[in-house]
């Protein structure tokens, strides 16, 4: 007896974003997918997702020995580290604006402009310029972000609900792609999306943030709000329709069984596979909730993430 | 359509009897609509109650249980395609493959070294499921002789694999009664291989490398020899393959009620991987995208610790928020005038300001007080995290023993609770933390002297 | 539109456009077509041609093109005996002056002759695209509210000081343009030792009405970098400035042809224009938010004296525009943050307190009419409480006058609650209850860093522009200490109370077309969504039918929508297809329809957060009721945290619904299953809490003695303990139709 594969019906698609394309940038779309992730029986993905190297903007803090050891030199700089990051394969650099917050360094607008500009000239890759996390420094170093990288279609985050005008606008005003990132919640994140067309600005320029909860650290939320969320889209509802992007290594390096170097449970194993392992899990699960764009920390992860994802698009 | 709890209390015997587990006959049939108990776990039900019902009530995927009772692994009967819509009940077994013509000491140690495996999470200590053993030698004297090994190393549920229907009775005649799986009858012998579960009352795995179609009519034929507890392998093996057609049994079995389809997934994510991780990650996905039995090629603490806190978290109840212990957590190594904060025991609020705490460097004694698994803001509204509560925590847990000083810093959102905290704890002085747990780096920089 | 305003305005178009031409004809004749044409620092051309035709000016002979189309605009002027409504007319005059007077500045540019000089001080003139762009994002994100473009001069120095001051105070951007007889603002802020420029947002355009033309230079542009539109969309350029940039233009000084020609291109942008001296008003609203022109002679604005009067003009133009005013920080002796909002003042601290056992206080907060509210105005009638003995009550009336345009007397009880939560911010002070069981204690420390009753008003003040600018536009704060006065206003007040009481009981589902969800709970129960109709309240109490209205007025985009009832599906349940729809829609199409009244047949899905659940109890015909603060055993065999578990997150249950507690007293309580009279077990707190309530509605219901009929967890805790009883007491329950159909 034949068996007849089910295929959902789905009204809906998720939106294309492009990053780069313009001012010698290399260009990066994501998105436009009329089913869930990597369904190629029942629909159509144009574009895989893509992977994210993290850079940061000064020296890290505490980050896990596997990850300084993977790296080693370029930390202290991030033009070298953006360039480093393009050889690993990376699709796009995601630039941290650390130093700007406030208790580590607050550094200004200027000493943004400086790495920004210092960044795109390293790479002719598409480039995310995240802030500090602290809304009031990042409106001031994004909006410098931005106008150093006018044209060249990057990314700028985190745009908040508490300064989604800023961003927004500086996004318009610019031509760039704004991060919107909202805390694990689904209602939340669409009322993000809706406030910042509501500016003007469409929902083609938009990236959804849901928040990443690592492995072992709200993992599991993450994962249903994402898949919520991308269904919601697919049935039809523009305002949910955003490509999504995880901070995968951001998150999993953050925590003790990528960090902890002694005095764990010998169940927890090798640090240094446990660790990468942390990453590659994390970045996996979202993936298949349906995340666009990972960012990721340690070249191993890249490589491994990179070829399951060929494999899944295949 | 599914029966509501009122329908299904309606064929009940309404005579509370309570030798279903269940205080009252409504009680039980609102469990019974949530396809969380069976309906035959009532006793007095009658004939045409009982065939009214199981038509209705029927698990759209079944459920297979290995092993004897004291170390059973039961999968399948999944409700749901996403997690969010409902919950996903029975996490997928983790099973090592073992080879049988591995040398004899190697073998145990493999299997030692996986069966004594355990590793603690929020209170909970995972483990892995079972033994895959391999008739990798194609002589049935050699599996039946791995099987004792393996047996004599571990009571965790068993997998035989083995194409060959006299090297399955062989290892049979020592696995059973332990209800092993039988791996697995395929188009040529499916036959043999059906006898020989019905004959053990062992389930069967169902082989095929073809299209669903094949599958599909393999497990016809085993069904007609009266096999009900079936595992599916559709050969689905890559990180594509595996995602499509999984998703595809999934939906067959839940949205079109198709029988022939609607049981556990067994997978073999080594047999797609280059490498550990790879094999490591595509179990990831698996356990995310509906397999019922895993299994493994290679076992390691640092492989195995992620993927099981993985599948902790995919078949956590999203409905019910998850708890960590409550107790006083030391972030870093806290002195005598490290600061002590208090904070909910709902898992992702204690994340936020554990990581935070951590994050900015300071150590600190975190006091996780018991508000059943609810935010900060959810336990105030819901009382569960009042003056009261948070008093007992304190007293409760010592934390005076291990401070010199006598500062308390409860959470922003809950301010109000700082003039009855004060009644409640009169010699503790209430600082009001910061609202959102990434500011809380800050506020001890400006408010905490070490 | 008025005819006076017409006339003048198309005269003065017409003259302007006139002198445009003979200006850019003159220009190519002496300079040669192909001389460049830019204003400095600016990629935007002429940007107000540019913006709203995308046609490029880059040398005199570019301006050609946008003179025809000036020319093109101009309508005839009216004759003396035609009587029109001119508004469109008005309008085209006003673009066309708009054009020409940028043709005349692009002009002026090209020959040297911009910016203007003006006794040795170099004006500004046109904004540079790096300022634009820095003010064009605070405005976009509210950190600036907009710009007023004043035309003409002052009265005198003073005045012209104070307006400007008080623009600069309430976050405007000021531009100084023009003049009157000869003598500028720009003059006579420059006599006063007013510093001017980008630093104290203060932009000298020029001495004329022509540079006037840079403020809309400037709103074009920004609109086109923020807007997230091109050049030559003058649509969505219009509407962007007349919806996102609080501007608007204030002539001080006679009004002549130019300036209402030029007025009328402002109108396009939908920037109303207010004077200081009389002309016609246009009120009816349209093309601007709110009026048109508005005239306000400066003479007869109330005030005691000139600057009193310039204070209160700059207020009212604040208000035409519609500006929503923030105060960025409270001004109050003591601290003030959601950290001492738990704070207690003890006896052995307490300086002074208001109400409580023995004492008199109560808050009263009512809508007026703007023009009765003064905004930022407090007074205290009475003694303050500086001579008040050590630990002494003192009487207080809070009344809170209130005036917006969106303002609704519905939603007065909903603000007045606020009071309690913002008072309490206060470092020291301690606010409990509300109405007239108000009490309110000051610490001795507070008091003695300053803070004194007038204080509250300061509070009040910024706390509700804050939080509810939506809805509130004005607000003043009387505080009442003499007793007589205290005593003769709660009488009122109370009158007040009782007739929102009565509001509030007959406020009816019948009587709305309109409910509203609430999806905060979605967030861990993802299929579940409240719907608040007036005679349910949310599931969790917190949340009634007004609740959520002027919380959906407060934020459009929140958690609060209004879901159109649409027709009745069935009204004895409770049914409507837009409440279905709704519900199916917001729910991920998990929950296909949901009854209001009914616990049998699609009853509200359940969160987690209920104050109650209810339990059919099919062996007594009837329904049992728990509450959140019981504990114990229940006639259904659960607790209420096991029946939590059963309904909980999201599932639409028959036989068992959470609800808010005061739906058990609301007539469409299970109305569908015969309302109260089914309730046979009720949780005792509960019994206690509401004794008075419940007691009121069995007897509305036809049933005086049903409580006594009623068991508790007293009584008994298992069904069969309770069929017996019941049987015992005649409940009426087991006589009614069968509830199990």
């Amino acid at each position: 007896m034949p068996v007849e594969i089910p295929v959902e019906k789905w009204n809906g698609q998720v939106h294309q974003v492009k990053l780069g394309g313009a001012g010698g940038r290399k260009e990066l779309v994501v998105g436009g997918e009329n089913t869930l992730p990597f369904l190629k029986f029942e629909g159509n993905i144009p574009h895989r997702p893509a992977v994210a190297i993290e850079v940061v903007d000064q020296p890290p803090q505490g980050w896990a020995e596997p990850l300084v050891k993977a790296w080693g030199n370029v930390l202290q700089d991030p033009a070298a580290w953006a360039k480093k990051a393009a050889e690993y394969g990376a699709d796009l650099i995601s630039l941290r604006l650390r130093s700007a917050h406030p208790e580590e360094g607050n550094t200004g607008a200027d000493h943004a402009r400086k790495v920004v500009a210092a960044v795109l000239a390293a790479v002719d890759l598409p480039v995310i310029v995240l802030g500090p996390e602290v809304a009031q420094k990042d409106n001031e170093v994004l909006v410098a972000a931005s106008e150093v990288g006018r044209g060249q279609r990057l990314g700028l985050g985190d745009c908040l609900d508490k300064n989604y005008r800023t961003i927004g606008a500086t996004c318009l005003a610019d031509g760039h792609v704004a991060i919107a990132k909202t805390p694990i919640d689904m209602n939340l994140a669409k009322q993000l999306n809706i406030l910042l067309s509501d500016l003007g600005l469409p929902l083609d320029a938009i990236l959804m943030d849901p928040t990443t909860g690592a492995l072992g650290y709200g993992l599991e939320y993450t994962y249903s709000v994402m898949e919520r969320l991308r269904i919601t889209a697919l049935m039809g509802d523009k305002m949910t329709s955003p490509p999504m992007i995880c901070t995968a290594g951001e998150e999993s390096w953050r925590q003790k069984e990528s960090k902890a170097t002694a005095g764990v449970p010998q169940s927890w194993g090798e640090q240094e596979q446990r660790a990468i392992l942390w990453e590659k899990i994390t970045a996996i699960g979202l993936l298949n909730a349906g995340a666009n764009v990972i960012v990721l920390r340690h070249p191993r992860t890249v490589e491994d993430v990179k070829a399951a994802i060929n494999k899944l698009s295949a | 359509m599914a029966l509501t709890g009122i329908e299904i209390y309606k064929f009940l015997p309404k005579t509370n009897c309570k030798k279903c587990g269940f205080p009252t006959c409504l009680a039980f049939a609102m469990k019974v609509a949530q396809k969380t108990v069976n309906i035959t776990t009532c006793p007095d039900l009658s004939a045409e109650s009982r065939a009214a019902l199981e038509a209705a009530g029927r698990p759209p995927i079944q459920l297979v249980t290995l092993g004897s009772d004291s170390k059973k692994l039961e999968v399948g009967n999944e409700t749901v395609m996403f997690r969010h819509e409902k919950t996903f009940f029975h996490p997928p077994g983790l099973v090592l493959r073992v080879k049988d013509n591995a040398p004899a000491d190697s073998l145990q140690q493999q299997v030692q070294a996986a069966a004594e495996y355990k590793v603690e999470r929020v209170g909970r200590f995972l483990t892995m499921d079972g033994f895959a053993v391999e008739n990798t030698s194609k002589d049935a004297a050699t599996f039946a002789k791995a099987v004792e090994a393996v047996k004599s190393k571990s009571d965790l549920p068993l997998v035989l694999i083995s194409q060959d229907p006299a090297a399955m009775e062989a290892a049979l005649a020592k696995a059973t009664p332990g209800r092993p799986l039988i791996y697995a009858a395929n188009k040529d012998n499916w036959e043999k291989m059906a006898d020989l579960a019905v004959k053990n009352k062992c389930p069967l795995a169902v082989s095929s490398n073809g299209a669903l179609d094949d599958l599909t009519a393999l497990v016809d034929q085993v069904s007609k020899k009266g096999i009900e507890e079936i595992v599916l392998d559709p050969g689905a093996r890559d990180f594509g393959p595996s995602l499509s057609t999984l998703t595809q049994i999934r939906r067959l079995a839940l949205k079109k009620n198709f029988r022939p389809l609607g049981y556990p997934v067994i997978t073999f994510p080594g047999e797609a991987a280059a490498s550990l991780d790879t094999e490591a990650m595509l179990a990831a996905q698996q356990v995310a995208k509906y397999a019922g039995i895993i299994v493994l090629d290679h076992f390691s603490p640092a492989l195995v610790y992620p993927l099981l806190t993985m599948r902790l978290n995919i078949y956590t109840d999203p409905q019910k928020p998850i708890q960590v212990t409550p107790q006083i957590v030391q972030i870093g190594t806290p002195k005598a005038t490290s600061p002590v904060c208090i904070t909910t025991n709902f898992s992702l609020t204690y994340f936020a300001i554990a990581g935070e705490l951590e994050a900015a460097g300071w150590a600190a004694w975190l006091v996780v007080c018991d508000t059943e698994g609810l935010s900060v803001l959810t336990a105030w509204a819901a009382g569960k995290f009042d003056a009261e509560k948070i008093a007992k925590s304190v007293k409760n847990f010592k934390i005076a023993d291990n401070v010199s000083h006598r500062n308390v810093v409860i959470p922003g959102h809950v301010a109000v609770l700082r003039g009855e905290l004060e009644e409640e704890l009169p010699d503790w002085k209430i600082l009001v933390g910061p609202r959102e747990a990434v500011d809380v780096g800050g506020f001890l920089k400006q408010n905490w002297k070490n | 539109m008025s005819r006076f305003i017409a006339t003048a305005a198309i005269r003065g178009a017409r003259a302007i456009v006139d002198e445009a031409d003979k200006l850019l004809t003159d220009a190519v004749q002496k300079l040669g077509p192909d001389t460049p044409v830019a204003f400095p620092n600016t990629t935007y051309f002429l940007p107000v041609i540019y913006g709203l035709t995308a046609h490029k000016v880059q040398k005199l002979s570019d301006l050609n093109w946008p003179l025809q189309h000036a020319k093109d605009l101009l309508p005839p002027v009216p004759r003396g005996n035609l009587w029109l409504p001119y508004l469109g007319e008005t309008l085209d005059a006003g673009m066309a002056t708009l054009y020409a007077e940028e043709i005349i500045e692009g002009v002026r540019w090209a020959k040297g002759e911009q910016p203007e000089v003006r006794n040795g001080y170099k004006l500004n003139g046109p904004i540079d695209d790096v300022q634009m762009r820095a003010w064009g994002i605070q405005m976009v994100d509210g950190r600036m509210p907009g710009f007023a473009a004043i035309i003409g001069a002052a009265k005198s120095n003073e005045v012209a000081v104070k307006i400007v001051r008080e623009l600069q105070s309430k976050g405007q951007l000021v531009f100084l343009i023009g003049n009157n007889k000869g003598r500028s603002i720009i003059d006579q802020l420059l006599e006063s030792g007013v510093e001017l420029g980008y630093d104290t947002f203060t932009v000298t355009f020029g001495t004329d009405t022509v540079s006037a033309i840079y403020a809309l230079g400037y709103a074009t542009r920004a609109g086109i970098s923020f807007g997230g539109f091109k050049a030559g969309d003058a649509r969505a350029n219009l509407l962007y400035n007349k919806f996102r940039c609080f501007a608007f233009a204030l002539a001080l000084g006679p009004v002549d042809d130019l300036k209402y020609a030029t007025a009328a291109g402002a109108i396009n942008y939908g920037f109303p224009v207010i004077a200081d001296t009389a002309i016609p008003n246009i009120l009816p609203t349209g093309v601007t938010k709110y009026e048109h022109v508005v005239s306000l002679p400066f003479d007869d604005i109330a005030g005691k004296d000139d600057l009193e009067k310039a204070e209160r003009l700059v207020q009212r133009c604040i208000e035409i525009r519609g500006i929503k005013i923030k105060v960025a920080q409270i001004k109050i002796p003591v601290a003030y943050g959601p950290a001492f909002e738990g704070e207690v003042v003890r006896k052995e601290n307490l300086r002074v307190e208001f109400g409580g056992k023995g004492g008199m206080a109560f808050e009263w907060l009512q809508t007026k009419n703007l023009d009765e509210v003064e905004d930022g105005k407090i007074t205290v009638v009475g003694p303050e409480l500086d001579d008040a003995p050590m630990g002494s009550k003192m009487p207080l009336a809070i009344m809170v006058d209130v005036a917006g345009r969106k303002m609704n007397k519905d939603f007065e009880p909903v603000l007045e609650r606020q009071i309690h939560h913002f008072t309490n911010g206060a470092e020291g002070i301690q606010h409990m209850g509300q109405r007239d069981i108000t009490w309110i204690r000051f610490s001795k420390s507070a008091v003695s860093k300053g803070f004194h009753i007038k204080n509250i008003g300061d509070i009040l003040h910024a706390a509700f522009h804050n939080q509810f600018g939506a809805i509130v536009d004005k607000i003043q704060i009387t505080l009442y200490t003499d007793p007589a006065k205290v005593k003769d206003l709660l009488e009122q007040a109370r009158v007040v109370y009782q007739e929102r009481n009565v509001r509030t009981a007959n406020l009816t589902d019948e009587a709305v077309d309109t409910y509203y969800s609430c999806s905060l709970c979605q967030s861990f129960a993802p299929t579940h969504i409240c719907v608040i109709n007036p005679e349910r309240v949310g599931l969790c109490g917190a949340y009634n039918w007004l609740d959520c209205r002027a919380s959906y007025e407060i934020n459009p985009r929140g958690p609060n929508q209004p879901v159109p009832k649409g027709a009745v599906v069935d009204a004895s349940k409770g049914e409507w297809e837009g409440s279905n729809k709704f519900v199916y829609e917001h729910t991920n199409m998990a929950v296909q329809r949901m009854t209001l009244y009914s616990l049998m047949d699609a009853p509200m899905t359940t969160c987690g957060c209920c104050e109650c659940v209810m339990v059919l109890l099919p062996e007594t015909n009837g329904v049992m009721i728990v509450s959140r603060d019981d504990y114990g055993q229940t006639p259904s065999g659960m607790t209420f945290t096991s029946l939590m578990g059963t309904v909980g997150g999201g599932l639409q249950t028959p036989g068992m619904m959470g609800h808010g507690k005061f739906y058990i007293l609301s007539k469409k309580f299970i109305s569908k299953e015969g309302g109260i009279k089914r309730v046979v077990w009720l949780s005792k707190n509960l019994k206690e809490e509401m004794a008075e309530e419940l007691k009121e509605v069995c007897e509305r219901e036809g049933v005086p003695d049903l409580m006594d009929k009623i068991a508790d967890g007293t009584i008994c805790t298992t069904v069969e303990q309770l069929v017996p009883w019941l049987q015992e007491k005649g409940h009426p329950a087991l006589a009614m139709d069968a509830i199990l159909q």
